[in-house]
């Protein structure tokens, strides 16, 4: 479906993209060819169409700005780095946000309802949670790998490490989840 | 001869990407292999599990964590997602490569006088070259030698005036110069 709209050009607002300079037309191209994966990744990173606009644009900002709009030698692992770090930076707000509002002595009783495993809300929301709370090197392979759905060799080269520490990262990163759901506690 | 060089550079490449193929299909299947062998599914794991209530339990909670994980990777969002984020990174990056030229200029830009203040200097030699304009306009227009053809014309009619009434020697007496 959106890979059929995607190239009958459904997606694209063109009367805006004409007024985008010509030395910028690279970051265009760009927007058409990873602007899908990146909306995924981001909608099941923050799971709100409002969070994913903004931290879609603030993406595609900071690749303006980079170097004084110079291209980046790997695009794609830039943008997905970028685009992950926006999210979490976003995720962690609206965490800090929702402590200040809520009553927090009501939330260890909750996460240790049993019945709650069956809530699905409840388990993304949990899993959000407790992703922006992961260590920097564990949380950008999980998301990379598990959100951005990309190979471990994408994700090794996007953050500069081996495939097998890759592969170690996000086995981490999902005992401490596991750990983490399991008990409630931050 | 060169025929024959291109032929077997192209049957080399072919090996080439065969091996290839062959060694992604064997990483693949052992892979799978393992994933069957060591992983939660496997019987020998399984087995462990049904009497390891310590073993269920870390299994369980990794199983929760995949479970969360498949439960986000299948939330579904709205299908002009992709347009609405595009037109509004879009808009940003225009308004913000603008804004930024704007910025660059600001930022380089020093006090500077008004611009009559500039202007002022050039007053006198503005109001010279104006008068100038001015008389080359006039003079274009035919002004002056309207003023001359009256002049001559009333001079004419004074002369006329004075010979009638004194005496056509004491007008050109007059009148002389």
């Amino acid at each position: 479906m959106f890979d059929k709209a995607a190239t009958y050009d459904l997606f694209w607002d063109s009367a805006a993209c004409e007024a985008v300079e010509e030395s910028q037309r690279w970051i265009l191209t760009a927007m058409q060819r990873y602007g899908h994966e990146l909306v995924t990744m981001l909608w099941r990173i923050l799971g709100n169409e409002q969070d994913v606009c903004d931290a879609y644009q603030t993406t595609f900002v900071h690749l303006a700005h980079r170097d004084g709009g110079q291209k980046p030698r790997r695009l794609k692992a830039y943008l997905f780095r970028t685009a992950s770090n926006t999210a979490i930076s976003i995720l962690r707000r609206q965490m800090a946000e929702k402590k200040v509002l809520s009553n927090v002595a009501e939330a260890p009783s909750e996460a240790a309802d049993p019945g709650r495993d069956f809530d699905t809300k409840y388990l993304a929301e949990s899993l959000r949670r407790h992703l922006a709370q992961l260590p920097a090197h564990l949380q950008d392979v999980i998301m990379l790998r598990d959100l951005g759905e990309l190979s471990y060799a994408e994700v090794a080269r996007a953050l500069g490490i081996s495939v097998g520490t890759a592969r170690v990262y996000r086995c981490k990163a999902v005992q401490l989840l596991a750990a983490w759901m399991k008990t409630g506690e931050e | 001869m060169r025929l024959l060089k291109r032929g077997e550079k192209r049957r080399s490449l072919v090996r080439q990407e065969a091996e290839r193929n062959l060694c992604r299909k064997l990483r693949r299947r052992l892979e799978a292999s393992l994933s069957r062998s060591l992983g939660p599914d496997a019987p020998w794991v399984q087995r462990h599990v049904a009497h390891c209530p310590r073993c269920r339990k870390r299994l369980a909670d990794l199983g929760r964590v995949d479970w969360a994980l498949r439960i986000i990777k299948s939330q579904p969002h709205s299908l002009d997602l992709l347009k609405r984020a595009n037109s509004c990174a879009v808009r940003m990056l225009n308004h913000k490569l603008r804004d930024g030229a704007r910025q660059r200029r600001l930022d380089e830009a020093g006090p500077e006088p008004a611009l009559i203040e500039r202007c002022r200097k050039y007053e006198n030699v503005a109001v010279n070259v104006a008068a100038c304009i001015a008389i080359l306009f006039l003079t274009k227009a035919g002004l002056f030698s309207s003023f001359a053809r009256a002049r001559t014309e009333g001079h004419q009619a004074m002369k006329q005036y004075y010979a009638t009434q004194a005496g056509q020697d004491l007008a050109d007496d007059i009148f002389q110069g």
